[in-house]
């Protein structure tokens, strides 16, 4: 598995094969921001982790060649950051994204395009909020028979704030296209969270979900759990727990997560 | 012996009364079935009894023992044995079956033991010939209307309640799921003597868990009770006609006499 450590957006470590190249660029005086290159060669996994201790501005761009798939997890851990992801993707390609983040801190940008046929996009945040998050996503289906699956899965804690915005593109004559969207924000402030679902089809031939949801622990589920005897705390904290380990395959990272924040 | 006695219970939801007047005594080791055409209450009863915050209790009590519970919450209930095992479970994605049961035996019972647990669960899986993979997925994820029905009833194998309602626990269910699920909750009954309130339209299930007394029940109270061959009476008479004889409540048995 190829792996690299970013520690205030430098690399730290890295063990990479040649199935994945990486280019860090030299910061970018004007805007202040690093890039780092991504290109994944042929099929592989890819794991990114960050730490931080100052602001982190970062660009990262994902290139997928022909014919590759990439299963990159990626986990953020404290720091403030302000990352914009531009990911490319060629024909046959599929790209699982599974991103942890546990920040002080976040504003996040990411732009997809499906450049290619069977170009295949399946993203999964969870994030656990606790200032303020906001993150844009705008998934470009540039070609026909392209697919995405957006889920943002949040919950907010303490004094957060969190925003999702996720916007789907589908032109004309790019037909046979698949678009999902869910986004679930589990609120357990008083604070005002804001999700903007929108679907942006110029096509007929096109399939297109999208849920928005935003408030506390459902009242039917706690009932439920609480009909076995479960106090409405536990309960909460089980629900809780359940939504956001949800999809995920491994559990390592969210329930280190859980633990911390609902022993 | 564990009592659960309902007096006078007039209850409502969204400004509309449902329970009217209702009275009804259930005693460890009696099974009661209500019966009764749809809307009349029979579901908004059990959910009264658990203590929905949806539903308003308007005048009468509820007590448990000597204890009244009107004003419990839902899982104090519970944890006094109070079960409720729903007609639509819910499905809830992530929390797997295993860790909620955990959660709820915990909760229920101090001197909690994981092997003993994990024991019964794999034991009660396989009486009632569930696939054992279900477990560790999350509460009814992806399982069908019988599955679910399963599940409520292997959560009463494990919680051990000694009040346990059951809201149409036949419905979704096939032929052979059916006799499944009927012959755990009658070998439930005999082991631990709970007393049991059933809610059915068909008699299907009643070929399976043997009822003491028959209820009917229209307009939100209990028309006419019986032993079970009030259940032949219903089949041939229907309900309109069993409303226009009587309001009274009078046993069946008593009657004979």
């Amino acid at each position: 598995m190829n792996k690299i450590v970013l520690g205030n957006g430098e690399i730290i470590k890295k063990s990479l094969d040649d199935k994945v190249e990486i280019t860090v660029l030299a910061k970018q005086n004007f805007l202040n921001v690093k890039i780092l290159k991504i290109k994944v060669l042929k099929t592989t996994d890819l794991v990114i982790e960050h730490t931080a201790d100052s602001e982190v501005k970062l660009d990262i761009y994902i290139n997928l060649e022909p014919d590759t798939k990439c299963n990159l997890t990626e986990i953020k851990k404290e720091g403030n950051y302000k990352l914009g992801y531009k990911i490319y993707q060629a024909e046959n390609t599929e790209l699982n994204i599974t991103k942890i983040n546990d920040v002080y801190s976040i504003k996040e940008l990411l732009i997809f395009n499906l450049n290619g046929e069977n170009a295949k996009v399946n993203y999964l945040l969870k994030s656990i909020s606790k200032m303020a998050e906001k993150y844009d996503l705008m998934v470009y289906h540039n070609f026909s028979n392209t697919w995405s699956n957006i889920v943002n899965h949040g919950v907010n804690i303490k004094d957060g704030i969190l925003k999702f915005s996720v916007s789907g593109f589908v032109p004309h004559s790019k037909v046979n296209c698949v678009v999902n969207q869910n986004n679930r924000i589990i609120n357990l402030t008083n604070n005002s969270c804001e999700i903007h679902p929108n679907l942006f089809i110029d096509e007929n031939d096109v399939v297109a979900n999208h849920s928005a949801h935003i408030g506390k622990c459902k009242d039917e589920e706690l009932f439920y759990l609480k009909s076995r005897g479960i106090s409405e705390q536990a309960a909460e904290r089980l629900l809780i727990k359940g939504f956001l380990m949800q999809k995920l395959t491994d559990h390592t990272e969210i329930e280190r997560i859980i633990k911390k924040y609902w022993r | 012996m564990n009592t659960l006695k309902i007096e006078n219970l007039t209850a409502k939801v969204n400004n509309k009364t449902i329970l009217n007047n209702f009275n009804l005594e259930l005693k460890s080791g009696e099974i009661h079935a209500i019966m009764g055409p749809n809307g009349t209450g029979k579901s908004t009863l059990t959910k009264v009894i658990m203590g929905d915050p949806n539903y308003e209790i308007v005048k009468g009590n509820i007590y448990f023992n000597d204890t009244k519970i009107n004003d419990l919450k839902v899982d104090e209930r519970a944890r006094l044995g109070v079960f409720l095992g729903m007609q639509m479970p819910m499905e809830i994605e992530g929390v797997s079956n295993a860790d909620f049961l955990r959660t709820a035996l915990r909760a229920k019972d101090e001197d909690f033991k994981l092997f003993s647990f994990v024991k019964k669960l794999d034991q009660e899986v396989a009486n009632l010939k569930m696939d054992p993979e279900m477990i560790h997925r999350g509460i009814n994820e992806g399982f069908s209307g019988g599955e679910r029905k399963k599940n409520e009833i292997l959560q009463m194998h494990i919680l051990k309640p000694k009040i346990v309602m059951l809201d149409e626990i036949d419905s979704g269910l096939d032929v052979d799921s059916l006799k499944i699920v009927g012959e755990s909750v009658m070998k439930y009954f005999q082991e631990e003597k709970p007393a049991i309130l059933l809610i059915t339209h068909y008699q299907r299930l009643l070929d399976y868990i043997k009822p003491d007394f028959i209820h009917v029940m229209t307009d939100g109270k209990i028309i006419k009770s019986g032993d079970a061959s009030l259940v032949k009476i219903i089949e041939e008479k229907g309900y309109d006609k069993i409303k226009e004889t009587g309001t009274s409540v009078i046993k069946e048995n008593e009657k004979d006499e």
